[in-house]
């Protein structure tokens, strides 16, 4: 008796660890997910063809990530879709970016992604690398006007012959000054690499221990160190799927990033962990100007610009000479448009793509939101109305100028960028000099080594 | 032989007619638990991707655990986790429904207050607070430099990163707080007469009467108190995002980091099995010790 009440409790106490196992789940869901209907009838997909009109009257949906601004422009080029073509229904769905791409990715592997989505570049490696998540596009250039497009940008859209995505806007990393601190420490913004040294000091000196001229976070710094590395050896950081520069090379690299925290060019990443914020644009030092200067994409600064506090100046840099005779830096494809493979509606979905990316009325409406538009007539429509954020325009155009390397699909690959990944290690260890720079680059060799290998 | 077997039948109806009230529950957790528990141990003996699928079977998920060194650290993080926060929470529950069992003035106040974090505690909200009390020039540190003392950068040092996450759970004792407080309650008070009689104090009586006769439950918050802690998730994704350098990456942060970030289930999967497999163990450890040290009323010794 006292046996089998033993087992019975410890059959018990076993089936709650088991239950309890289920419950490791993502409880943190911040993304505002909204969907809308609008007001026209849901009319189901057997109503048949009006030929009349050339579309199905139907039901899509369509997804994407995004701040504030971006959110209430896409909805409103979605209503005046819905407007100019009554029948058609669309869904949305949008968010911020944080944990946008974990929510995507098990839709698109369990198949119910909706039939329109932004997506990031990689995501093509990441989901569809045998191009069978997303439809092929060439598949409706019938209804979206895939002319509109510079034929080496889409290039880097697809697998094998099959275009798996639309190119929205090219972008790269640059620098970005808070104008105000660098007055207020008597000096210029800084124009080469020598000119950024000496701000160190001199913020230091003037301002005091809480001001840098610089902020990077570890992912940050990897960029900025290929970009170093690109201006002065003048190669491509993987070539032909294989790391393409030797271990003393990268130890330079990882040298140079090191003496931008010795000589007060940029805080520890203890300092900002220590600052307690989830990103820069959330940081008071950021927000007050105590850090004065980012290398960011260009199409996402606007949302540091926004993020200062008031009578603060950020202004676009240029990018070193001094850092070697190359142009260094990268530019990718900042986020695509894809139809995915299953939808029923593949004809109406890129009858929206196509409002929102190429027609006058759509692309008035989102002008800048996505980046300067790789689409020329997008382009040319918000050019002619004056409609493109100016910094965002200088920025991309120096970006577009200047950068001469490529990036490799697998540079974001979630093993390297993630928090837990190598890139996470290498900085992390280096700022808090845990590795030698001898060490730390042996530790990127063989994690950049790895993932290229998967 | 017929009649026999009907009765027999109609017997077994009726013994077993509870089955019917618990149907939905069933049902739901064949789906929900016992579905996904069986597919994670299938996934656990494959290369499972989310995008690639199944290639290969074998044991070679499990190797890959033990011999991936960022896993089995974060083993150790989460040993080490557990094995401070469950006897610290513990001890602050029972101590404090100790107190909160005197007939105190509003002590139903107190009672309240100290059971609002358990309810706050797992949310997202909170732990963001969390982050902005420890950071550098949060409420702690600022408190610390009013009494001249310069403040550690918490988030920031490995070393004491881990302890800003033991802390949150530590404070949420009140679930395991209101068990006790029952258990407090159901302790015959002739025995603290008898043993005031004897001339024992307040400590000696909490020792010797209390303690003994609430072992159950101090039992019973042990185990669940151990699964909970291995299984916490939040404190190291929201406050400290598993860093700095990993030291509070817990096992259950990168089940989820494997499995939702690099997508790879089989990997996820198999981790989760070994931390099942060490609950298990730990569980069944604790229920062979309990004949040494847990008193129940109704034992034959």
């Amino acid at each position: 008796m006292k046996l089998a009440k033993r087992f019975m409790a410890l059959s018990l106490s076993a089936l709650m660890a088991l239950s309890f196992a289920g419950c490791g789940d993502k409880t943190s869901d911040t993304s505002a997910t909204t969907k809308a209907n609008s007001t026209t009838k849901a009319a189901d997909s057997n109503s048949g063809t009006d030929s009349g009109k050339g579309y199905e009257d139907c039901e899509i949906s369509i997804s994407w990530w995004g701040g504030d601004a971006r959110h209430e422009a896409t909805i409103a080029a979605i209503e005046a879709f819905q407007k100019k073509y009554p029948g058609i229904t669309v869904k949305y769905n949008y968010g911020a970016w944080s944990d946008w791409e974990t929510a995507m990715a098990t839709q698109f592997s369990s198949g119910t992604a909706p039939d329109v989505n932004q997506i990031n570049w990689n995501w093509i490696e990441s989901y569809s690398s045998d191009g069978s998540t997303f439809l092929d596009l060439n598949t409706v250039a019938d209804t979206f006007d895939l002319t509109q497009y510079p034929e080496d940008k889409l290039d880097l859209c697809k697998v094998g012959d099959s275009l798996q995505a639309v190119p929205v806007s090219m972008t790269g990393r640059i620098f970005y000054w808070n104008k105000t601190t660098f007055d207020k420490a008597g000096i210029g913004v800084p124009t080469t690499n020598a000119e950024l040294l000496a701000a160190g000091q001199t913020f230091k000196d003037v301002l005091g221990d809480d001001y840098y001229p610089l902020s990077l976070g570890e992912y940050d710094r990897m960029i900025c160190m290929v970009y170093y590395l690109e201006s002065k050896y003048g190669k491509n950081w993987v070539e032909n799927g294989a790391l393409n520069y030797t271990k003393e090379e990268i130890m330079d690299g990882l040298s140079y990033i090191d003496s931008l925290e010795d000589n007060h060019v940029m805080p520890t990443l203890a300092i900002q962990i220590g600052d307690g914020a989830d990103s820069l644009d959330k940081n008071s030092k950021w927000i007050n100007g105590n850090y004065a200067g980012i290398l960011e994409w260009d199409s996402s600064a606007t949302k540091y610009r926004s993020a200062l506090a008031e009578g603060q100046e950020m202004v676009v840099g240029n990018y070193f000479t001094d850092w070697g005779s190359n142009q260094g830096g990268f530019t990718k494809v900042s986020l695509g448009f894809a139809i995915t493979a299953t939808t029923k509606h593949p004809h109406e979905s890129a009858m929206l793509m196509n409002y929102l990316l190429n027609e006058d009325e759509g692309t008035t409406l989102l002008n800048s939101q996505r980046g300067i538009p790789l689409s020329a007539a997008a382009l040319a429509n918000c050019t002619s109305q004056n409609l493109l954020d100016e910094m965002v325009a200088e920025a991309n155009s120096k970006v577009l100028a200047w950068c001469d390397y490529q990036l490799d699909a697998k540079f974001e690959d979630s093993s390297l960028k993630g928090s837990d990944g190598v890139y996470y290690d290498v900085f992390g260890n280096l700022s808090y000099d845990n590795y030698t720079v001898e060490q730390a680059a042996d530790a990127l060799i063989e994690g950049v080594g790895a993932t290229l290998s998967k | 032989m017929d009649s026999a077997a009907s009765t027999h039948k109609s017997k077994f109806f009726k013994r077993n007619v509870g089955l019917f009230f618990i149907l939905i529950w069933l049902i739901g957790f064949i789906i929900f638990k016992v579905y996904p528990f069986a597919t994670s141990l299938y996934y656990s003996f494959t290369d499972m991707h989310l995008f690639n699928g199944i290639h290969k079977f074998g044991l070679f998920q499990y190797e890959k655990v033990f011999t991936t060194s960022k896993i089995m650290k974060s083993l150790k993080i989460t040993f080490k986790y557990a094995f401070i926060t469950v006897p610290l929470k513990l001890i602050a529950a029972l101590f404090i429904a100790y107190i909160l069992n005197f007939k105190i003035k509003g002590v139903n106040f107190f009672r309240t207050a100290y059971y609002v974090p358990s309810i706050l505690g797992g949310s997202v909200a909170v732990a963001v607070l969390w982050k902005a009390v420890f950071k550098n020039d949060g409420i702690i540190n600022t408190i610390l430099g009013f009494f001249g003392v310069e403040g550690p950068n918490w988030l920031a040092d490995p070393g004491k990163a881990l302890w800003v996450i033991c802390l949150l759970r530590i404070w949420q004792f009140g679930s395991s707080m209101v068990i006790f407080l029952a258990a407090l309650k159901g302790v015959p008070a002739d025995l603290y007469e008898a043993a005031s009689l004897d001339g024992a104090g307040k400590w000696r009586q909490f020792f010797s009467v209390t303690i003994p006769l609430i072992t159950p439950v101090i039992f019973y918050n042990l185990v669940t108190q151990l699964c909970q802690a291995f299984q916490e998730f939040n404190g190291p994704y929201i406050i400290t995002n598993g860093g700095p350098l990993q030291s509070t990456s817990l096992v259950a942060y990168f089940v989820y980091k494997y499995a939702f970030e690099q997508y790879e289930m089989g990997l996820a999967s198999a981790i989760s099995w070994i931390l099942f497999l060490i609950l298990l163990v730990l569980t069944i450890i604790a229920f062979v010790s309990q004949r040494y040290w847990v008193y129940y009323s109704d034992d034959e010794n």
